[in-house]
């Protein structure tokens, strides 16, 4: 929509409120994913969309009411709807305000036009790639190929501007055989150098290798884990370095600031990243802070919104995630900073471990200590005196994310840029992170494939 | 309800993607109005209203699928994403093996309304919120220790319509309304929470404010926020045993939904959904003749039970609501199935298709998959039934594998049975196992008086990712020789 027309947008919704204070943020995004299954294409979508939020204060009572009716009368009724439910709610005194400007600095950018002009064709092009190279090893494909355009536009009364326009592309492929799959993921902001053979070749080598997989019984392995995993390690322990995790006592680096709480691995917040997804500002429109959350083991930070800093007395960083109760902030650009390891030396320092492609269905067992449960899929392997052996049927595993990380006995020197699962529209955060060799982790069952 | 304006644009879509070489296509315009609210430790710490309101059109175009949505509602955007759509299924048939087969369905001009008792968008804001205000106040009056308190609800209103290529024009309108408190602790090394009704989000149902109002809050919050601070410094629940396990109504919901609602979910059967959701144990050949579980276990597909999140007059692809069975005295006897799934197992669709608002793809989603009551009695009767074991009670951690037989839960509490009594409080309890050795396990349910259609507002399918709302009735029932105990 461009940004003259998210600020009109803004303008006049500001213009419309009643209110002490107000912001209003639009998030405009132009999202196409093709879905391809038993190597073809089943599901093809294209989707426009614009929603307009708007945030009215009248003293310590606030309302938001969000909209996808962007004329004039839309903009107006949506400001004027939240205009008159701050009257009706009762106070907040822990409400501290809406954050003011305080100037941002340029990130580098993050719209490629080659991804914006992709067509549907396209987008089926590549589809076509990986279910070709699948069906070449004699195994089925499925996945997607995705382009996605994001403008977000966040503008309050106390002075803030902030626009950011984005693309992303990514493709995902499961190649399946009769007994064994594996899975991989790539994602460019710029579709015309998506590694979309790399992703077919990465998933139909690693399937054809994970075939007839063999029962190895649960219990503690050393592990090496693909980047895939990590993200999904990082992604959950990311939650818990935030403020609010600290304020309600759920997170394991509370009293812990300065402290070693895992081991050797370094855990940044890079919002300047210039090969994540940048962005210079966080929801609420705030300079987004780079962060050293763990260092050397070492936890050393946790993020923080307006809201949570107010009420906790501590400094905003810019973290801010759409207004959320549950998850008002978060790393949003995580980076597990590299170790001097290739992937193979990695697997050639294990004298007898398993190697885990992804983990699924991952969920807390308990918060405090960073106990999940989950399962391995897609490509599961038993290693043996350095060498990938062969496939092994998935675990379950209940471990400490944290705990397992202390045992980290190496780190990759490659980083994958990847999203915390899949996301369509607004991508708020991108990972990146490294294999890693970890020296015990817990599997607590077996499944029958 | 939706009129004239939405029908208009909906047989112009209709006609430009029949001119551009559309061989089916469907209209769905999408309303929706939604309000949550939410208490946080004695504060109004979230009021947040939306209304979202577009249309998408689906096509197929030389035997292959295409989609396309918009909100902006114009005649010159109707045949803008018409023809995108048809464009797009074009592109989808570079990868084609057979041609899309759609089951037949009767085309219907109808209208559908959920029942309510209360209209919760009649009421005034502040009568909804001083719910909440009471309720969070109660169990901070009963536990002033208490880290965190929350008492949320959800309402809901969503306006369809729905036309198609073969003529059909379905008006609907749908509400629900959910609600929850929740009490959390910390201490002891430990964090803990309790929830009432159901677990961490909310339990919704189709309905009004009657549905908020039934659960009496302020009288249940003394109790739940007395188990949150109990939880701190109860037993830890015995490590890697096996037990006779009662699970409560509102965990055998969720046990429901993840070990039966999705396996019997034909498009992931058929496999399109093996790269991110995952397929299924429950493969076509078994069909009819498979064990899922007991002789005690017969769980219905029903989308016309009141109530229940997956009650609706015709689903998004215009196929009316319908009971039948997913297991029955306990073999698998049946799928929850699209007009196109359907077509290739030669049977006629039983109107699962629905999409998350107007900017996403119908797909096979849960309509009201629900454990039917058995002849245990009461929960309490159970118990009482069952001299060795441990009841669970309302989930706290759950996972299964991506053909849903390997799975481990967590509930909140538990409570060590002894010699047919509850005893001991239990923190930290979890269980696992293999989804048909599991129900093969099941020895009682519990009668009609303990069941109770629960909602989970919060299922997640698809790529692009859809939340979907189903509905899962259940009473409480007991499983024998379940591995107890998984982490400390």
């Amino acid at each position: 929509m461009g940004e003259t027309a998210l600020r009109s947008i803004c303008d006049k919704a500001l213009a419309a409120v009643d209110g002490d204070q107000a912001e209003a943020v639009v998030i405009a995004r132009n999202a196409a994913l093709t879905r391809f299954a038993n190597a073809a294409i089943h599901q093809n979508v294209v989707s426009r969309e614009a929603q307009l939020r708007v945030r009215v204060v009248r003293g310590k009572r606030v309302a938001m009411v969000t909209t996808d009716r962007l004329d004039d009368e839309g903009i107006r009724r949506a400001a004027s709807e939240a205009s008159e439910l701050a009257k009706l709610t009762p106070e907040n005194p822990t409400f501290g305000g809406l954050p003011g400007d305080r100037g941002l600095r340029p990130a580098p950018s993050a719209f490629v036009e080659r991804t914006a002009d992709a067509t549907p064709l396209d987008r089926a092009r590549a589809a076509k790639q990986l279910c070709d190279a699948a069906r070449t090893a004699s195994l089925s494909a499925a996945g997607y190929v995705s382009t996605n355009v994001q403008e977000l536009a966040i503008a309050n009364s106390r002075g803030v501007w902030a626009y950011a326009p984005a693309t992303t592309s990514d493709v995902e492929l499961a190649a399946l055989g009769d007994a064994g799959s594996a899975f991989a993921q790539r994602l460019s902001l710029d579709f015309g150098t998506l590694d979309v053979a790399g992703c077919a070749q990465e998933a139909v080598e690693k399937a054809t290798a994970a075939q007839k997989p063999r029962d190895l019984a649960p219990g503690t392995h050393e592990v090496i884990l693909e980047p895939y995993a990590v993200r999904d390690m990082i992604s959950f322990l990311g939650s818990q370095l935030t403020g609010l995790a600290v304020e309600e006592g759920r997170s394991f680096v509370i009293g812990k600031l300065g402290q070693k709480v895992t081991g050797d691995v370094t855990l940044v917040d890079d919002p300047f990243d210039p090969k994540g997804l940048p962005r210079a500002f966080d929801l609420e429109g705030q300079p987004s802070e780079r962060l050293v959350l763990i260092e050397r083991g070492v936890a050393k930070a946790v993020v923080y919104d307006s809201q949570t800093a107010h009420r906790t007395g501590a400094k905003n960083t810019g973290h801010a995630l759409p207004p959320n109760p549950f998850q008002p902030s978060a790393p949003m650009h995580l980076r597990l900073e590299p170790g001097g390891k290739t992937r193979e030396e990695l697997i050639k320092s294990c004298k007898r471990g398993v190697l885990v492609t992804r983990f699924w269905y991952t969920r807390w067992v308990h918060q405090l200590r960073t106990i999940v449960t989950g399962m391995t899929r897609d490509g599961t392997f038993a290693i043996e005196d350095g060498q990938i052996a062969y496939p092994v049927k998935n675990f379950r595993f209940t471990q400490s994310y944290h705990d397992a990380l202390g045992g980290t006995l190496g780190v990759g020197s490659e980083l994958a840029l990847l999203v915390p699962g899949e996301q369509f529209g607004l991508q708020v955060s991108s990972y990146r992170v490294p294999a890693l060799r970890l020296a015990a982790f817990t599997f607590t069952g077996a499944t029958q494939y | 309800m939706l009129g004239s304006v939405e029908r208009d644009l909906a047989r112009r879509a209709l006609d430009t993607a029949r001119t551009r070489g559309a061989t089916y296509a469907d209209v769905r315009f999408v309303r929706r109005s939604v309000e949550d609210v939410l208490v946080k430790n004695g504060h109004l710490e979230n009021v947040d209203r939306s209304d979202t309101y577009g249309f998408a059109v689906r096509t197929i175009a030389d035997g292959a699928w295409g989609f396309a949505a918009s909100p902006v509602l114009t005649a010159a955007e109707a045949d803008r994403v018409a023809a995108l759509a048809v464009e797009v299924a074009r592109a989808s048939a570079l990868t084609k093996r057979e041609g899309a087969r759609l089951a037949a369905v009767k085309p219907v001009t109808a209208t559908y309304t959920t029942p309510i008792e209360i209209d919760p968008w009649s009421m005034s804001f502040d009568s909804r919120v001083t719910l909440l205000l009471d309720a969070d106040a109660a169990m901070k009056q009963a536990q002033p220790t208490l880290r965190t308190t929350r008492a949320s609800y959800e309402i809901w209103k969503e306006e369809k319509l729905f036309l198609s290529s073969e003529g059909a024009d379905i008006a609907q309108t749908l509400y629900e309304t959910g609600a929850s408190i929740a009490a959390e602790s910390v201490g002891n090394g430990e964090q803990q929470i309790r929830t009432y009704p159901g677990s961490g989000g909310r339990s919704q149902n189709t309905a009004g404010w009657e549905y908020a109002l039934k659960w009496d809050f302020v009288a249940n919050a003394p109790r739940i926020a007395e188990e949150a601070v109990a939880l701190l410094t109860a037993q830890q629940c015995p490590q890697d045993i096996r037990t006779s396990v009662i699970l409560s109504s509102n965990q055998l919901m969720l046990q429901c939904h993840e070990s039966c609602g999705h396996p019997i979910e034909l498009d992931r059967a058929l496999g399109t959904e093996a790269a991110f959701a995952g397929t299924s144990f429950l493969t076509t050949d078994r069909l009819g003749t498979f064990r899922y579980g007991s002789e005690h276990v017969n769980i219905a597909i029903d989308s016309t039970r009141k109530g229940g999140l997956g009650t609706f007059g015709y689903d998004d692809e215009g196929v009316p609501a319908s009971e039948g069975w997913a297991v029955k005295d306990g073999i698998f006897v049946g799928y929850l199935m699209s007009r196109e799934t359907a077509a290739s197992m030669g049977k006629a669709s039983n109107g699962t298709m629905r999409a998350d608002g107007w900017s996403r793809l119908p797909l096979i989603r849960m309509t009201n998959v629900s454990v039917m009551p058995g002849s245990a009695g009461t929960l309490e009767d159970l118990i009482a039934d069952t001299d060795d074991g441990i009841y669970m009670d309302t989930n706290r951690s759950w996972s299964i594998d991506d053909r849903r037989l390997n799975f481990q839960f967590g509930t909140q509490v538990g409570w060590q049975i002894k010699n047919g009594k509850r005893t001991t409080m239990l923190r930290n309890p979890t269980y696992t196992g293999i989804t048909p050795e599991f129900w093969g396990s099941c020895d009682a349910v519990c009668s009609e008086s303990e069941w109770v259609m629960w909602g989970t507002p919060n299922c997640g399918k698809g790529q692009p990712g859809q939340i979907g709302h189903t509905g899962h009735g259940a009473a409480p029932a007991r499983f024998t020789n379940v591995r107890v105990g998984v982490v400390s």
